[in-house]
């Protein structure tokens, strides 16, 4: 027993991933790699078969014969590792993710047909950014320099996105689909430019008397740069934004000033002027990366409070009403605004009632017991409601008990060139800067919905 | 290690389809030499041979070509284009014989010509040709060599790239030929001035070590790979620590050798580095025990930056190394900092992807209990999010359970209530359960939780419900004579109650409470009448309930309690059921008044800690903070199937069977703590199982020496019948079985006849197993009238029949006397012919156990004599020499046994053996690469374990 005679090893990270392979939603295997060769063969198909039966959302971590297996769902396609040996899996789970983003770096498009497509340079990405199952570096930057086969380039996708058109000036990011590397037809200049995206991702829950529950932002500054000659990057934010988790000098924030949880940083970032002047400077990286990810969990101005009534009029008959009104300022607008709310199981037939119906729309979803309201825009200051009468198929003896199946209200929005934080983005600098270069610089911010509940 | 290699002609019979490949074989030397490893059981790779055709190019060939075969077409295609004298038409031909490679076609026949392209100045190309060398070197080894001299050439090449390109290749080709001329290149590229040649040349020394661990050793790279922890370069670094750790964990000795002469080298790197080499470094720190409270605070300084890297796992193994040092702290006001400074960056994680969030969630469960201050004021951040997947809302609930304390219980309840009454079955019953276990550690939540309950029953949904009742046993149990008002609402709704668990509570309740429900007879009686078809759960609460209620309302219910002692005592087959049964029987008969005293008397309080992880395995878990096993929240070993040298395998074991002692001790324990606490709060365990009353099952240990005590014979020739030439008069009762270690045919010959006999001799005819006489069968004179007892000891693979064997397994004898000659068979157990001590270890099991698969398991339930625990079934299994290899424990308090058998002519049969508490049924998962085995297994089994 050789704890007793004093030898002591290490219960450290003794291995990475055994096998990498990419399969698509039907089962296929686009892209397979043994790194290790500790791994029995025909895993994919074990893999799939369990995921695909599996009673509900299958963890993304489990083990099967000794084999464990950890995977994440992107684009259409399962990005999946095996391994026999007691490996870090919040690493292996990154690891993909960053996989994932570098396939898109350098194919352009991330789904099946570029992955198909690219298959040889996918195999020199994979060799380059794992060796005998440890990652090696998945930086986009780096790997540019050691990557020689060119992407064959995938037309983009429609996306599904039907935002109105909104300015001009401001294209979204995640709508550029071009390979960082070199491309078969690289003839065309390449554009300098780069892309910044403030996003912030809202949860809240409310009571039906409006008053909030529980809220957070998760706000996320993105980043995509095709800058020439990768120049250093200033990025300033708000000058009085406080960091619970870190000592900051300067100006202690006052009423109204941006105050975070706690907020991460990409690492190329150095942080030497975010305390003095809360501004990041970095070389930004090819590809998409997040410069920093924060988090809220302070008060802060829901962007949409929701105020839902359930009245009964007779045994057999109840009115629901909601009404949602825009905390948003009038200059701004919540795009794709969908409000969802169940209705009780006894529902037999349901009239809805709006109280404008341009640009709006609702129906019911009887098989689901949901009703759905559609608000194209929704513009800030404004309000919007819905009645809806529903016919029951057993009475009910009173209000509290039917209350009971009605609900939760949830919202899905976006909101362009709005974010609720109010942390912004004083100045995006190139650090030394010449004449000559004068780069296309696009700034937007978004409002997203994650989960935004009204609780009846 | 013992390979499973049969002699051929074994293989020939138990691989009836594989014989045809064999004789193949030996007439064609290459093939031969590639064959080698179908012993296993594994056909060997026919080249050339390419399933599937591609219909496009069948098209494009014009009708001349039409009856040659696409395949061979396609690859003569290939062939040609590869030796194109235009590099871009030889670079599209080795993609296209790539795209083939990756959908799973043989293009190995191109092996040659594939090769030929190496030699080029285009990396492009170059890179193309060695992940094709990498994927088909091992196929075709004669080849592989070929291009070691464009290797070693490549490692010498000006080009940095292409040099460590080539040591990268040349480590992931698993040949011990390539091997040895890889190691002069891999020491001059651990010196290269280029750092990424350096980073390469140090992972590739674990893929050596893997290969030939003493030519690693013999030839200093250990040293080497030591050396490149003082690296100018942190990726370099980076993996020389991960190199090293990997080596250590094979070889079982710390090579990393952490004190403070290199931790500051470490500390350096880490802060250059990037993210992965950053997990590597941080990983190796929380092995390393600070020497004191400063040395532990100087790295924590250095570390907490990392808190708020964006890469998870970064920031998980930083948290790991940051508890590690406040295990060297005692200063209170620095161990309150600390611990502050980790709730954020842990709160944060949640809002990363789901996959990440559940493997947080994992940990902070462990963090939690390690640290109870950690996050206790961050409950809210554990409320469910509507679109968070199931997987990430039930670690939540269970968290918001740990965290739940007096100042938030409100709260806390409040959003239970929600998630009850949500749609997902499987959420909304852990969100009722989830109350009743604030009830249980919570007095002052009691109150609100019992109404919050009681809303719930109201709902009428039924599973909702059922749930309920189980968790209002579990608060009745803790706090007893309170809230009584519940159990009108509970009454009311018993007609809804079908799942035994609810049934069994609810008659709990019954029977507790019978003096203050007014009809609690007429409900028990409801249930009396429909004994028999209860689980046995639900009637041992029955009879339970019974003798409370007789003992509190004595005069009305005589012939209730008559009737179920009669039910469990007479009528079931169950032994726990009529052990409980007896026992009431005889206290009512002896002294009705000590019968209250210990029936009706005060319980032992019960305690909620079933989501709490046992203390050793939560330190071990907590060192290991970010690993799979703090997922998984079990020991490494029980899932790691990692090969490791024999030695250091060997220790491990003996230190896991101490492990297992432990284990089989806490499992006792809770058995009688289960005792103690009645049918209070359940932890899943006693799901379709009583409890054991006296825990009976664990006495009257059989010795394990059945086998070998004299074996039962039975008459395999009667008198009555003829020998060969018609004699009768002569009759054998016999018996095959192992005895220490030797097959002995057990014989009493006696004589019926009308002379003396004498000249015995024995026979025996071609069997499987091929057992022939090892000696000359000696045999006294036999008298009229009398008998004698004779022992042939037997030895296998002597006469083979080269037919794979049959069951029953029946050995055909012929003895040879002055009467005559007769014939007969014996029958025997598959147990004659295994081995003694043949014991796998784990590491030989697990490649079987997964080779074979679900595919070529045989499940089948064996029926047991009595109920058995582990112990003593594990002791009834080694008499039978099927060997004992590991065993693991389940939530649900059963337990697998892992065993492995080995017979005469080495074939494996491995089994998994699960027993489960009080069942009188045990289930075998039964894994063998010789399928003829599985039956003769099976019947041994029930033969021998059904008594």
């Amino acid at each position: 027993n050789h704890l007793q005679q004093g030898i002591w090893i290490p219960h450290c990270i003794c291995a990475m991933i055994s096998q990498f392979y990419i399969l698509s939603l039907r089962g296929d295997t686009i892209i397979t790699r043994d790194f290790r060769g500790d791994v029995v063969k025909g895993t994919a198909e074990i893999f799939f078969r369990k995921v695909k039966f599996w009673h509900g959302d299958a963890p993304p971590i489990f083990n099967l014969d000794g084999v464990t297996y950890v995977f994440i769902k992107k684009n259409g396609l399962y990005f999946v590792a095996t391994t026999c040996h007691n490996i870090p899996p919040a690493a292996v789970v990154e690891l993909l993710t960053k996989m994932a983003k570098v396939f898109k770096d350098f194919c352009g498009v991330l789904n099946e047909e570029s992955i198909r497509k690219n298959f040889v340079l996918v195999y020199e990405l994979l060799d380059e950014m794992v060796d005998y199952g440890y990652p090696q570096t998945t930086n986009t930057e780096h790997l540019k320099s050691c990557i020689h086969n060119e992407a064959v380039v995938i037309e983009a996708p429609k996306t599904g996105l039907n935002l109105p058109q909104w300015n001009p000036r401001t294209v979204p990011s995640n709508a550029v689909h071009r390979p960082v590397g070199p491309t078969q037809n690289d003839s065309k200049s390449k554009k300098n430019e780069i892309f910044v995206d403030i996003l912030e991702r809202i949860s809240v829950l409310m009571s039906s008397n409006g008053f909030v529950i529980n809220s957070s932002i998760d706000g996320s500054i993105q980043m995509k740069s095709y800058l020439m000659g990768n120049p250093e990057l200033k990025l300033a934010l708000n000058e009085d934004i406080m960091v619970k988790n870190m000592d900051l000098g300067g100006s202690h924030g006052g009423y109204g000033s941006v105050i975070l949880d706690d907020c991460n940083f990409h690492e190329c970032v150095d942080l030497q002027d975010f305390s003095d002047l809360r501004t990041l400077s970095f070389y930004p990286p090819d590809g998409e990366f997040a410069v920093m990810n924060y988090r809220i969990t302070g008060d802060f101005r829901v962007p949409f409070r929701i105020f839902p009534f359930a009245e009964q009029q007779a045994p057999y008959k109840i009115e629901i009403t909601i009404k949602v009104r825009a905390d948003i300022p009038e200059q701004n607008y919540g795009g794709n605004v969908q409000i969802y709310c169940m209705l009780p199981k006894t529902s037999a037939s349901v009239s809805t009632e709006l109280a404008v119906s341009a640009g709006q729309s609702a129906e019911y979803l009887a098989s689901e017991h949901r009703l759905v309201w559609n608000i194209k825009k929704f513009q800030g200051g404004t309000e919007a409601a819905i009645k809806c009468r529903v016919t029951l198929s057993a009475p009910i003896s009173n209000i509290q008990n039917i209350k009971k199946e009605v609900g939760p209200v949830s919202l899905t929005y976006e909101i362009p060139m709005y974010n609720v934080s109010n942390l912004q983005v004083r100045y995006l600098r190139i650090a030394e800067r010449h004449k000559s270069y004068n780069p296309c610089r696009w700034v937007r911010y978004v409002t997203q919905s994650s989960s935004y509940v009204c609780r009846f | 290690m013992k390979h499973v290699v049969m002699p051929p002609s074994i293989a020939i019979t138990l691989h009836g389809l594989l014989s045809t490949v064999w004789r193949f074989s030996a007439s064609n030397p290459i093939f031969a030499a590639q064959t080698g490893p179908s012993a296993t059981g594994r056909l060997p790779s026919v080249p050339s041979v390419i399933t599937g055709g591609m219909v496009a190019l069948r098209q494009k060939q014009n009708d001349g070509k039409f009856f040659q075969t696409t395949k061979r077409g396609e690859i003569q295609e290939l062939k040609e284009e590869l030796h194109a004298n235009d590099k871009q038409k030889q670079k599209d031909a080795v993609k296209k014989v790539i795209a083939n490679m990756t959908v799973g076609k043989d293009v190995s026949a191109l092996f040659a010509d594939v090769v030929n392209c190496i030699q080029t100045d285009n990396v492009e190309l170059k890179k193309l040709v060695y992940l094709y060398v990498m994927n088909y070197a091992k196929a075709q080894p004669e080849l592989a060599i070929l291009a070691i001299n464009t290797f070693r050439k490549d490692a010498t090449d000006p080009n940095p790239l292409i040099r460590s390109l080539a040591v990268r290749t040349m480590g992931c080709i698993r040949l011990d030929q390539v091997t040895e001329y890889l190691l002069e290149p891999l020491r001059r590229c651990c010196q290269d001035h280029d750092p990424y040649v350096r980073k390469t040349s140090a992972i590739c020394i674990p893929k050596v070590y893997d290969i030939n661990p003493e030519l690693v050793d013999d030839q200093g790279f250990i040293e080497i790979l030591k050396d490149l922890l003082g690296d100018g370069n942190p990726m370099v670094v980076a993996n020389a620590v991960a190199g090293l750790a990997e080596i250590s964990q094979t070889c079982g000795r710390d090579l990393l050798e952490l004190d403070k002469g290199n931790i500051p080298k470490l500390l350096a790197a880490l802060n250059e580095c990037n993210e992965w080499g950053q997990v590597f470094i941080l990983d190796a720190l929380a092995t390393y025990e600070p020497s004191g409270a400063n040395d532990a605070e100087s790295i924590t300084e250095r570390v907490t930056a990392r808190l708020s890297h964006a890469n998870p796992a970064v920031v998980l193994t930083a948290i790991k190394v940051i508890l590690k040092c406040m295990e060297h702290t005692e200063n209170p006001e620095v161990l309150r900092m600390l611990a502050k400074k980790l709730n954020p960056p842990l709160v944060t994680l949640l809002s990363s992807e789901p996959e990440v969030q559940y493997v947080a969630l994992r940990n902070i469960r462990l963090i939690v209990q390690k640290r109870p201050g950690i996050l206790a004021s961050d409950v809210k951040m554990f409320f469910c999010k509507y679109n968070d997947p199931i997987y990430v809302k039930l670690e939540k609930v269970d968290i918001m359970c740990m965290l739940v304390s007096d100042r938030n219980f409100d709260q806390v309840l409040l959003e239970l209530k929600e998630y009850a009454s949500g749609v997902d079955v499987e959420f909304v019953r852990k969100s009722v359960r989830s109350i009743g276990r604030v009830a249980v550690k919570l007095e002052r939540a009691c109150e609100r939780a019992m109404n919050v309950l009681l809303e719930l029953i109201e709902t009428k949904v039924n599973y909702v419900v059922q749930e309920s009742c189980v968790v209002v046993k579990d608060i009745f149990r803790k706090y007893p004579s309170r809230y009584e008002q519940v159990l009108s609402a509970l009454c009311e709704s018993m007609e809804a109650l079908d799942e035994p668990e609810a049934k069994a509570s609810m008659i709990w309740i019954l029977g507790e409470y019978a003096g203050r429900i007014d009809n609690a007879d007429e409900l028990l009686e409801s249930f009396l009448d429909t004994f028999h078809d209860e689980p046995l759960m639900v009637q041992m609460q029955l009879l339970t309930a019974i003798v409370k209620l007789f003992l509190q309302k004595p005069s009305s219910t005589q012939d209730m309690v008559s009737k179920v002692l009669q039910c469990a005592t007479e009528e079931s087959t169950n032994h726990d059921l009529r052990d409980r049964g007896y026992i009431y029987w005889r206290l009512l008969a002896t002294n009705p008044e000590a019968t209250k005293r210990v029936v009706l008397g005060d319980k032992p309080s019960i305690r909620d800690d079933s989501q709490y992880i046992d203390k050793n395995l939560l330190e071990r878990l907590s060192s290991e903070l970010s690993l799979m096993s703090s997922v998984y929240h079990k020991y490494a070993d029980e899932f790691v199937t990692r090969l490791t040298l024999t030695g250091a395998g060997e220790d491990k074991a003996a230190a896991e069977d101490d492990l297992d002692e432990e284990d089989r001790q806490a499992s006792r324990r809770a058995a009688q703590e289960e005792l103690e606490r009645g049918p209070g709060v359940r932890n899943g365990a006693d799901v379709g199982g009583g409890l054991d009353l006296l825990d009976l099952g664990g006495v009257g240990d059989d010795s394990p020496s059945r086998a070998s005590a004299s074996a039962q014979k039975v008459q395999v020739l009667p008198a009555t019948q003829a020998g060969q030439h018609g004699q009768q008069g002569f009759a054998v009762s016999a018996a095959f079985v192992r005895q220490r270690g030797t097959a002995n045919l057990l014989m009493t010959f006696s004589n019926q006849s009308s002379g003396p006999l004498s000249g015995f001799a024995i026979q025996v005819n071609k069997n499987s197993f091929g057992f022939a006489p090892k000696e000359a069968l000696v045999c006294p004179d036999i008298l009229p009238g009398s008998s004698a007892d004779v022992c042939v000891p037997m030895a296998a693979g002597q006469l083979p029949s080269n037919t794979p064997p049959a069951s029953p397994l029946l050995l055909q004898v012929a003895i040879k006397t002055s009467l005559d000659i007769f014939y007969f068979h014996v029958q025997f157990d598959l147990s004659t012919v295994l081995l003694e001590d043949a014991a796998l270890s784990r590491d030989e099991f697990t490649p079987i156990w997964q080779r074979v698969g679900e595919g070529g398991q045989k499940v089948t339930m064996i029926n047991l004599d009595r109920p058995l625990d582990a112990e003593t079934l594990k002791g009834r299994l080694q008499a039978e020499n099927i060997c004992y290899v590991a065993q693991r424990q389940l939530d649900d308090g059963s337990v697998l046994l892992y065993t492995s058998a080995q017979t005469v002519n080495n074939c494996s049969v491995l089994s998994e053996v699960t027993v489960s508490g009080a069942s009188r049924q045990v289930k075998v998962a039964i894994r063998t690469e010789a399928a003829v085995l599985i039956p003769l297994y099976e019947a041994m089994l029930s033969k021998k374990l059904a008594g």
